[in-house]
């Protein structure tokens, strides 16, 4: 049986139109009904393009992307790490040297040599440092230059809580979470840095639950900021910004839990709103269950990470998989697994539907990953369905027990920033994948490597930078089995409303 | 690159100053890009004027062919900025001024900024210089219909729209002129357009948007914007007045096409900001959740609650949602069984794809309601 198509009311626009011929090209990637394979994800070709790209380069076309290398060297990089491959050592000195060319010596990284700093590639220069990095001379984590990172973070501060991407640049939400990734990672983040970025967050959520590119400040006459003026969204709710803010959203949790006690307002984001958007993503049937990005727009294999991805975040503030997360909270050892594990509970999203969309739609026949047919394979769709895939065969969830263990770890230090450190450290590190929760269709040859949901890193990776950066031992993870019995489903606490994730140690 | 006489600068006699200066020296660097010979050639010569801290007039020339190979190349635009400026105003810090807009240095930077965004769309720097430069001549008024202009090239560009909404919002944004704020300028000093007068199209324009695609998000994203999203402006004053007409118009647009989430989205988007409950158009909202042989076709026009017109596909999901959450905020069991029986009907027929949300929405409408009860 065909699946229905988008209604249109026998009312035609141009973005039915549009919808109508993806539909027509999507249909013929619907495995027929007759045909009992399982869908294969391609490694060996998305590996050869990969290899590719980076050993003999980029063709021309690229140019347009001559500011954005340290991306580009990422998303290969970190497509290596969701493939289960990591570069021989000769490889990533090679990779390293690269990346040092780019540090700019006021501080940040630019998007090539001799360019200007900018927040986005120092988020890719950094994360790729994670990954083919190590202390040392040579070995880029020491010559990452912390403070004048610092320093140029602090240069691009507005009055709002924003931050310009780059000077004389613009503002938006995909520079603030680059800015809290890599301050997270590299233990810079300070409250001075993060006041009001929180306020300026929520200010982004538009009538429809996702997130725009930035918001507009109120001013007085004589130029001084309206803390109550209205803040209006500059743009509608669009996937991308809204993994950004709601990512945000979560690494601002040490800071917000820092400043929980004193009587200033805080700033909140709608929950329920944001679901409800999200779910509203999610392409139907014959859509094969891709994301798209904005209302009434195309289904593209990037959302799957963008929009797919961001279930995970919502666990941190409380919504889905909760059960789950609370489970956690048993001792293993109390013996009495009774309405403990919530087998209904598997995602919001539907995860095997959005794992067909990469398969059958998202790989090209001649290696890489893509947008949609019949388009092209490039490096940002290729990192980018493969992280998506990846957030939907596992599940990563905000760990309470693990983040408790790595609490317990910390070491006090004199900072005068200690407590906050600890929780930065603590819920960056809290995030655990499920022992047996990954549900990977198409069998295991499929299955990818677990991606951290804020990082975007695999979890080890992660691990280990933040441990160097924060010079705190990681303890050793305690692995644990899923019960086999069958018990009755667990009332978890009212996820409704709930509160942003708040530390309470 | 883009035409086939112009030298490259090593050949130009009047850049045999400069060294080039290569990008990776001493490094054979993986996944490299391969660059056309215009392209290597050019951005050889911005990094030893970048290391070199020039700012002059031929430092504009080379930026600019830069840009037209690579639009994104943002430390072209920061430096072809700071070199602007710096020509612009030898001797003073910057200030904005309306006095500008006819000075010929900035009439050809918009001039050359009208051609690049019309065919660079897609790049953030394009629009976020053009900011710069109207930031600075305070002109906005030219702004609305060049934007209007470039929508019809690409209707839901992102950055398009959302340069419209900075425009009105920088120029007028509460109650008007309220939006300004520059470092270097005091209050007295401040001369540009405002007025009430440059968002008196606004509502105009986004109907006609409307009129071309009503499935058009991004129109219905600055409907919202201009109408709830600024705070108030003159001749808006009576919220009572304004609720109404947009309520009929998203009803009216919900009948010419139902299954239109964009409308569908603004109807909960001014509920919820006027704090009305959903409940209160549950009479309009009913008739789109039948199937389309139930409803009864008289010949009432009923302007608060329009049917939905012949060639709609009912039941449609976003009314099955919509009376679903009127009845789970009845809080009343009846309410949340009626709610569950709409979700159950979704998850298993009308939105199969979000079934998991639906199965959380009535465990969490269940959980709510035990609560509740618990309570009493």
């Amino acid at each position: 049986m065909t699946p229905r198509p988008v209604a249109t009311d026998a009312f035609p626009t141009a973005t039915s139109r549009a919808q109508a011929e993806t539909e027509a090209v999507l249909l013929k990637h619907i495995a027929a009904p007759d045909i009992q394979q399982d869908p294969v994800l391609d490694k060996t070709s998305h590996m050869q393009f990969l290899v590719r790209n980076l050993v003999q380069g980029f063709p021309s076309r690229y140019i347009s992307q001559d500011a954005s290398q340290p991306w580009l060297l990422f998303w290969t990089i970190q497509s290596f790490s969701s493939l289960q491959v990591a570069l021989d050592p000769a490889n990533k000195q090679r990779v390293i040297d690269k990346v040092m060319k780019w540090q700019h010596p006021d501080g940040g990284f630019g998007g090539g040599p001799g360019q200007a700093a900018h927040l986005l590639p120092t988020y890719a220069s950094v994360c790729t440092l994670a990954v083919v990095g190590r202390s040392g001379t040579g070995g880029g984590w020491d010559q990452i230059d912390r403070a004048a990172i610092y320093k140029f973070f602090m240069s691009l501060k507005q009055n709002d809580g924003s931050f310009l991407v780059a000077h004389h640049s613009e503002v938006d939400v995909r520079g603030i979470y680059c800015l809290l990734v890599v301050a997270t990672l590299l233990d810079i983040l300070t409250p001075e840095l993060v006041e009001g970025t929180a306020e300026f967050i929520a200010s982004c959520q538009t009538y429809e639950g996702g997130f725009a590119s930035a918001s507009h400040p109120s001013y007085s006459l004589g130029g001084e900021l309206l803390p109550h003026g209205p803040r209006p969204p500059l743009g509608e709710a669009h996937g991308g910004y809204t993994f950004c803010a709601l990512a945000s959203w979560v690494l601002l949790q040490p800071y917000l839990a820092s400043i929980a006690n004193d009587s200033r307002p805080k700033p909140a984001i709608n929950i329920d709103s944001l679901l409800r958007w999200l779910v509203h993503m999610q392409g139907i049937d014959i859509e094969l269950g891709g994301f798209k990005g904005r209302t009434n727009k195309l289904v593209d294999g990037c959302y799957s990470w963008w929009c797919g991805g961001a279930f995970s975040l919502l666990e941190a503030l409380g919504v889905g998989g909760l059960q789950n997360a609370v489970s956690e909270e048993v001792p293993i050892d109390s013996g009495t697994p009774e309405g403990v594990w919530d087998d209904v509970d598997e995602g919001l999203l539907n995860r095997h539907a959005l794992q067909e969309y990469v398969l059958s739609a998202g790989q090209h026949p001649a290696g890489g990953l893509r947008d949609k047919p019949p388009k092209n394979a490039d490096a940002y769709h290729t990192h980018y369905c493969l992280s998506g895939l990846s957030s939907a065969q596992h599940h990563v969830f905000p760990s309470k027990l693990r983040r408790s263990q790595v609490e317990e770890a910390w070491e006090a230090t004199d900072s005068h920033n200690d407590a906050m450190r600890k929780r930065c450290f603590s819920e960056i590190l809290s995030w655990t994948e499920e022992e047996g929760g990954s549900h990977i269709i198409g069998g295991q040859n499929n299955r990818v490597n677990a991606t951290h949901p804020v990082t975007n890193l695999t979890m080890t990776h992660t691990e280990q930078f933040v441990s160097y950066f924060y010079k705190q031992k990681v303890p050793a993870r305690i692995l644990r089995k899923k019960p086999t019995t069958s018990p009755a489903s667990a009332p978890g606490p009212g996820t409704k409303d709930a509160p942003a994730a708040t530390t309470t140690s | 690159m883009f035409d086939d006489d112009e030298l490259l600068f090593s050949e130009r006699p009047e850049w045999s100053d400069v060294t080039p200066l290569e990008q990776y020296e001493n490094l054979n660097p993986l996944a490299p890009i391969f660059y056309t010979d215009e392209y290597k050639d050019a951005t050889n010569y911005l990094r030893a004027i970048v290391k070199s801290g020039e700012k002059t007039k031929r430092v504009l020339e080379l930026t600019e062919n830069i840009i037209k190979q690579n639009p994104a190349h943002y430390s072209a635009w920061q430096y072809r900025y700071e070199t602007f400026i710096t020509l612009l105003f030898p001797s003073s810090p910057p200030k904005p001024s309306k006095a500008l807009a006819t000075n010929p240095m900035v009439i050809a930077e918009l001039a050359l900024m009208d051609e690049l965004a019309v065919r660079f769309l897609k790049t953030y720097q394009v629009w976020h210089h053009r900011r710069l430069l109207v930031a600075l001549t305070r002109q906005p008024r030219r702004e609305l219909g060049f934007i209007k202009k470039s929508l019809e090239a690409d209707a839901k560009n992102y950055h398009t729209w959302s340069y419209r909404q900075w425009t009105l919002a920088f120029f007028g944004g509460a109650g008007g002129g309220g939006g300004v704020a520059v470092e270097s300028s005091d209050e007295n000093d401040i001369d540009f357009e405002v007025g009430e007068d440059l968002w008196a199209g606004e509502l105009d324009f986004v109907d006609a948007m409307l009129a071309q695609d009503i499935r058009n998000n991004s129109a219905w994203h600055h409907r919202f914007f201009v109408v709830w999203g600024c705070g108030v402006r003159e001749g808006e004053l009576d919220r009572e007045r304004i609720s109404k007409r947009e309520l009929i118009f998203v009803k009216q647009h919900i009948s010419f096409a139902p299954n239109n989430p964009s409308a569908w989205n603004y109807l909960r988007g001014i509920l919820r900001h006027t704090s009305t409950p959903f409940s209160s158009v549950a009479a309009f909202a009913e008739p789109y959740t039948s199937s389309k042989e139930s409803i009864s076709r008289d010949n009432i026009v009923d302007l608060d609650n329009p049917r939905p017109g012949e060639g709609a596909e009912l039941p449609c999901s976003e009314a099955l949602e919509f009376m679903a959450d009127v009845h789970e905020a009845k809080t009343t069991e009846e309410g949340v069984n009626s709610a569950v029986e709409i979700w159950k009907n979704l998850a298993t027929e009308h939105d199969t794809m979000r079934k998991k949300y639906w199965e959380h929405r009535i465990r969490s409408a269940h959980r709510s309601l035990n609560t509740a009860t618990n309570a009493a």
